[in-house]
């Protein structure tokens, strides 16, 4: 198709050529007689036209060309491919060929190995058969030895056998005939027993006869014990009797001995009554002894009393005599004393009057002291003014003459100033001349007040002190006047100075208390430190000596500890090292482990022992199989025992498997009896049971009919 | 012996003081437990039966501290002798014994024996020895293993010995102190007491 397409374009391309072509020859023509324009340009567009066309048909065809070119690839391509397809699907045939056969192979390799490992099993197969078989010939050959060895051990058995049977026939024969020689002396000790018996039998009789006499023996021993007894007895109340009469004759006496010890007890009483007395007046009369005797001393104590009474008297009436105050009686001396108090009491009324007097006199005293201080700090003060007055009015003079000074020369100056004023006019510099006159006499005048006032306040503080000087000086005297008054007076120290002290002694005591608790304190402070063992680091130091007990034993303890660590130490890596090996303690021969040969006898004995255990149980086992399978076959019963002292009887004819029969064992272990329980089974078997085991009584006839009936039952089944 | 049957001197005061310290401190070692009762023997001192330990490096120890003691008595310049026992395993001071010294300096500088018998020192002596065995009854019980050390308060400007070293006062934390009885030879008198660590389970 495109070869058709290409066909028709160059078709189509060469007519349009071709008309090309003929176009610009017509046109050329065409142009030449039609327009009649510049024929250069015409010439040269036609020109230009002819290249063009030219070009265009030099395009197209290389256009031409080319497509013609590219066709003829194409189509080359077109057979390439086409070959290249025919060769891939050679080679993809030939591929698939390959990888057939390589599959084929492959199969047949696999077939191959297998039967390879087929070939190699079989080939095992029979190594092993032929091992076996070869053990079994071993076997076989042991056995046949054992066998060999056994017969030959039998043969020698038999004919050991043989040689004893000998031996024991001939033992026999001897034994026959000491057998004999033996029932000879049978019979001789026989008729030896019988004599021995008849001995026997009088000696039994005997010994009869004798317990029975030795009981009558007893009895009477018994009876004469009583009767012992008894004699006793009487003796003792004939002993009694005898007492009671000796006693029933004491009768008599001892009523006379009655009557007279009452008569003896009346005439006590009466006696008794008069010792009451006797002792009652002894104790009036004791009494009024003590009282008498109590007077006697009072009375030489009155005595004496009196005798110093009389000298006492005698004495007061030698001081009546002594004093001559006409003194007889103690009445005068009352009386004397009585003035005597009197005439005091007015004394003493006369000196509290006199105290108080002089204590008023003394507070007019003290209260007109100020006073007259103040009044003559008013005098002084008032001197002082008049003495100011008088200076003021000096003063006052002396402005008044220098005013009056200055009057006059102001009086003067005017009056000339008038007189010269009459006459010329020279005013304002006079006007001006007046005027700081002025001015300087004003300034001159205040300068003279301030000096005045400055004058009037030293002489005024000169005063006041001047006042003051006096007021402490009349304030010493005071004072000193009244410490004169004081030195004279005795009682009247004033009360408040009193106080006062006694305060200040009051709160210095205080504080002398509370200081020495301080010190108390401090010093018990002190004492507990120093008891504790401080020290003042100033005046003293410790020492003590290098090599000290305590530094010993620190050191050594320190040693110790190392030491100890360091066999500890040791003795952990000793214990690695045990570890590590398991236990093989040949190395170290230090250790605490029992001896290995003791170990190793014991462990074998161990394992022996263990293997004759096992040994032993297999046989047990083995042996009880047989039996319980023996019993089983001949008696036709499978017994268990499923609980203590329950047994299960399993019959071989039994139709279902759990068909079985329950016996119990009651009573002592080993008796054997036996009791039926109830189960299924029996429950069918009921009429058996009554006959065989409630009316016959024996369970092994029971059994057997169980079995005779469960057999006839399966033959008939 | 310079002890005059007339009085004491100085000198003769040192080796009393001295001698008495020698058997109060066996005294106090024993009684504590700090070494085995099997190394003390019993010898016969004021009018009283002592124990005297035989091991022969405590003994050592013990002449070399009291013969210096002595020194020092004699010169005055001792205030205090204390034995300080300490635990082992804790090193912690469980007991202080402290005697007090007081030194009449007067005697030094004038030499005249004092009036006072021996009896009478002696009687002092053996009531304060009495008195430190009876104190045991009330001290605390020593269950670990102890030693003990002797310390000497002396004047701060001696001379230290070539043996010897200054060191700390050695005090018990929390302690209780009791005083005992004290003895004078009317030149040195001494005050003896004894402060031990109080126990938790009072």
């Amino acid at each position: 198709m495109d070869d058709m397409e290409d066909d028709t374009t160059i078709f189509s391309t060469l007519k349009s050529f071709k008309s090309l072509i003929s176009c610009p020859d017509r046109s050329l023509l065409e142009t030449e007689p039609a327009y009649g324009r510049s024929d250069l340009q015409k010439l040269y567009t036609s020109r230009v036209e002819a290249k063009e066309a030219a070009e265009r048909v030099r395009s197209h065809t290389s256009l031409l060309q080319l497509t013609q070119e590219k066709q003829q690839m194409v189509l080359s391509h077109k057979r390439a491919r086409i070959e290249l397809e025919k060769e891939a699907n050679s080679s993809s045939r030939d591929l698939q060929r390959e990888i057939d056969r390589n599959r084929e192979l492959l199969m047949k390799i696999r077939r191959l190995e297998e039967r390879e490992e087929k070939a190699n099993q079989a080939l095992s197969e029979q190594m092993e058969n032929n091992k076996a078989l070869k053990r079994n010939l071993e076997e076989l050959h042991k056995k046949a030895n054992e066998k060999d060895s056994k017969l030959a051990e039998a043969d020698q058995m038999i004919s050991e056998l043989k040689d004893e049977t000998r031996r024991l026939s001939q033992q026999i024969q001897i034994q026959e005939s000491k057998f004999s020689t033996q029932n000879l002396e049978i019979q001789a000790l026989q008729e030896q027993l019988d004599v021995q018996r008849k001995k026997f039998q009088d000696i039994s009789q005997r010994y009869q006869n004798l317990q029975s006499s030795h009981s009558t023996n007893t009895e009477s021993e018994l009876k004469i014990k009583e009767l012992e007894r008894r004699l006793v007895l009487q003796e003792q109340d004939a002993v009694i009797v005898k007492n009671m009469k000796s006693e029933v004759a004491r009768l008599p006496e001892l009523g006379r001995e009655m009557k007279r010890l009452r008569e003896e007890n009346s005439f006590l009483r009466e006696t008794k009554e008069n010792s009451s007395l006797l002792k009652e007046e002894t104790e009036g009369l004791r009494r009024k002894l003590e009282r008498m005797e109590r007077v006697m001393e009072e009375k030489l104590k009155v005595e004496l009393e009196k005798e110093k009474l009389e000298h006492e008297l005698q004495a007061w009436e030698n001081i009546g005599q002594a004093t001559g105050l006409n003194i007889r009686k103690p009445e005068d001396l009352s009386r004397e004393v009585i003035q005597i108090q009197q005439r005091e009491l007015n004394l003493k009324q006369q000196n509290y009057t006199l105290n108080s007097s002089v204590r008023s006199v003394e507070k007019a005293r003290t209260e007109l002291l100020p006073e007259i201080a103040q009044l003559r700090a008013k005098a002084q003060e008032e001197q002082k003014k008049r003495e100011n007055q008088d200076s003021l009015v000096r003063r006052l003079q002396k402005r008044v003459l220098l005013l009056t000074k200055e009057r006059d020369g102001m009086r003067a100056i005017l009056e000339s100033y008038d007189s010269e004023l009459a006459t010329s006019e020279y005013s304002p510099q006079l006007m001006l001349r007046v005027k700081e006159a002025e001015d300087m006499l004003q300034k001159v005048q205040t300068h003279n007040t301030d000096m005045e006032t400055q004058l009037f306040k030293a002489q005024e503080e000169a005063g006041t002190i001047k006042l003051q000087a006096q007021m402490v000086i009349s304030e010493l005297e005071a004072l000193k006047e009244q410490q004169m008054s004081n030195a004279e007076k005795t009682t009247l120290v004033t009360a408040e100075e009193i106080c006062s002290l006694r305060e200040k002694i009051e709160e210095l005591e205080a504080e002398r208390q509370r200081l020495e608790e301080q010190n108390n304190i401090l010093e018990m402070r002190l004492e507990r430190h120093n008891l504790q063992g401080d020290y003042d680091p100033v005046k003293t130091k410790v020492v003590h000596f290098q090599m000290n007990p305590t530094s010993i034993a620190k050191q050594q303890r320190a040693e110790e500890v190392d030491q100890l660590r360091v066999e500890c130490q040791r003795l952990r890596e000793r214990l690695r090292k045990i570890e590590a090996s398991g236990g093989m303690t040949t190395d170290d021969t230090t250790l605490i482990i029992p001896p290995s040969q003791e170990i190793l006898d014991l462990r074998k004995q161990m394992e022996s022992a263990e293997l004759k255990n096992q040994r032993l149980k297999e046989v047990f086992q083995k042996k009880i199989q047989e039996f319980r399978t023996a019993c089983y076959v001949l008696t036709g019963y499978q017994i268990d025992i499923t609980v203590e002292n329950q047994y299960r009887l399993t019959s071989v004819y039994a139709e279902h498997m759990e068909d079985s029969l329950l016996f119990k064992s009651t009573g002592p272990m080993g008796s054997g009896s036996m009791q039926l329980l109830e189960t299924d089974f029996s429950r069918t078997l009921t009429g058996l049971v009554d006959l065989h085991l409630f009316h016959q009584k024996s369970i092994p006839v029971f059994l057997s009919a169980v079995t005779i009936e469960l057999f006839s039952r399966q033959t008939v089944t | 012996m310079s002890k005059t049957l007339k009085g004491i001197t100085l000198k003769g005061s040192a080796e009393l003081v001295a001698e008495f310290f020698s058997f109060g401190i066996n005294s106090i070692l024993y009684q504590r437990g700090i070494y085995p009762a099997e190394t003390f023997t019993r010898v016969t001192q004021y009018d009283m039966s002592l124990h005297l330990t035989t091991d022969s490096k405590l003994k050592n120890y013990l002449t070399n501290v009291i013969t210096q003691l002595k020194e020092w008595l004699f010169d005055c310049t001792v205030q205090k002798l204390v034995v300080v026992i300490t635990c082992l395993e804790t090193n912690e001071v469980l007991e202080r014994w402290q005697f007090d010294i007081e030194c009449d300096k007067a005697a030094k500088e004038s030499g005249a024996p004092r009036e006072k018998s021996i009896k009478a020192i002696q009687e002092e002596i053996r009531s304060v020895i009495r008195q430190v065995t009876a104190t045991v009854t009330f001290l605390p019980l020593l269950e670990t293993a102890c030693a003990f050390d002797l310390l000497i308060y002396t004047d701060k400007d001696l001379q230290v010995p070539e043996q010897w070293e200054e060191s700390g006062p050695q005090l018990i934390d929390q302690s209780e102190e009791v005083r005992l009885r004290s003895f004078t030879t009317s030149i040195h008198k001494v005050n003896s007491m004894v402060a031990y660590k109080r126990t938790n389970s009072m």
